[in-house]
């Protein structure tokens, strides 16, 4: 019943179709009743979950990193580039993902697949496995949740 | 019962008086379940193994959720929780915490969540940053003449200046999404933004009875921000930012 909307020319995705997985995996990973004690029990391969694109903007390699990216820039076009051709192209193509986030997107899209690959995704799960290791956000953690729930 | 009784995965609590069966297949493709107890049922499945292969199961458990929640008012509990039976699902989640389940299902009632989250083009908005802070755009020039070597500082300084510039914006783009959308919704939570594209992240609780006014004000933010930030719109979804309850269930019981 979750909709995620299909793009228009501005940019705003009006529905239906039926919402990905990536759309709602944060909500879903981070949100809900909390039993305490009772809390992922026994999971396989949550590390590998938790591994999204949660980038700290307050390091140096990000800093160098778009310190890098600004330097790419093709700064001779920046006046005219914001044109209509431009706009539409990166409208169409679904907000052209930055290069540099495609290694963590992948991982992503290769636990996840698409929502009918369920098949496959115990086979995938194993090889993106080995990356758990690298998580710097322990799964087990709630200190570092966000709870800025307003009201009551 | 004897120690034969199986281990569950527990979904989510819903009002006992709702009838409506769950029929998509949860965890380890079991059937779907409800243990009952006063006016609250929780939404159970049997567990066979000890460990659920997390990137299959979070599928399973999202999906449950929705179908569950597609009529009635469901508190979605966090992925990953078991219990070690039947009567500890009694015992420990829904007899202690009954005043709280209630009340929260109560508030809960005839609303849903819809999470509206922004994202930048990130070239675009690097352009945007280097032509809207000259001091960006002249350290970009400086360092374009030197060797990457020499200009190691500079480079972060270059990169931390742009960080503070985009974080900003960030700023500036929440804040107009929640003046836009906040009045039409009975709650508004901020979440944490994902990557380096995202510019916001916000779930807000609406009465089902303003969805139609809430998406039109999401269309209308859509345009006002689409030179730069793209808008997903997702849901309705189960409550799950305003049930982040965290309650006490003491031991686990099979230590």
């Amino acid at each position: 019943m979750a909709a995620v909307g299909a793009p228009t020319s501005r940019g705003y995705l009006e529905r239906p179709r039926p919402s990905g997985l990536a759309d709602v995996i944060d909500v879903i990973l981070d949100k809900g009743i909390v039993i305490d004690a009772y809390v992922r029990v026994a999971l396989i391969g949550i590390e590998i979950l938790t591994i999204d694109a949660r980038i700290v903007i307050a390091s140096v390699d990000t800093y160098l990193r778009f310190a890098e990216a600004v330097n790419r820039l093709d700064i001779a076009h920046t006046d005219d580039s914001q044109g209509l051709p431009e706009l539409m192209e990166s409208v169409t193509s679904g907000g052209a993902k930055s290069k540099t986030e495609g290694a963590l997107e992948g991982v992503k899209e290769k636990v996840f697949g698409d929502d009918d690959e369920q098949e496959k995704e115990k086979e995938k799960e194993k090889s993106g496995r080995r990356r758990s290791s690298s998580s710097k956000r322990s799964s087990g953690s709630s200190s570092s949740r966000s709870r800025s729930r307003k009201g009551s | 019962m004897t120690d034969a009784e199986p281990t569950l995965y527990v979904y989510g609590v819903l009002p006992a008086s709702e009838r409506r069966a769950v029929t998509v297949a949860g965890v380890e493709d079991s059937g779907v379940r409800t243990v009952r107890h006063g006016e609250l049922a929780a939404l159970v499945s049997d567990l066979d193994s000890e460990a659920l292969a997390a990137a299959r199961e979070v599928r399973a458990h999202w999906r449950v959720l929705e179908e569950a929640s597609a009529g009635a008012t469901v508190l979605p509990v966090r992925f990953g929780t078991v219990m070690e039976s039947e009567s500890a699902v009694r015992d420990r989640l829904l007899e202690p915490n009954a005043e709280r389940l209630v009340g929260l299902l109560r508030e809960l009632e005839g609303r849903v969540q819809l999470n509206v989250r922004g994202e930048y083009d990130e070239e675009r908005l690097l352009r945007a940053v280097v032509s809207g802070s000259p001091q960006v755009a002249a350290l970009r020039e400086r360092l374009q003449t030197l060797p990457d070597a020499a200009g190691y500082y500079d480079r972060i300084r270059l990169g931390e200046l742009v960080a503070a510039e985009i974080e900003r914006r960030r700023e500036e783009d929440r804040a107009v999404a929640l003046e836009r959308l906040e009045p039409l919704a009975v709650s508004a939570s901020t979440e944490a933004v994902t990557g380096t594209e995202g510019a916001f992240n916000l779930a807000f609780l609406v009465e089902r009875g303003r969805l139609d006014r809430f998406s039109a004000a999401v269309r209308g933010l859509a345009e006002e921000v689409g030179e730069r930030v793209r808008i997903r719109y997702v849901g309705p979804l189960p409550p799950y930012s305003f049930a982040d309850a965290e309650l006490t269930a003491g031991e686990a019981g099979w230590d």
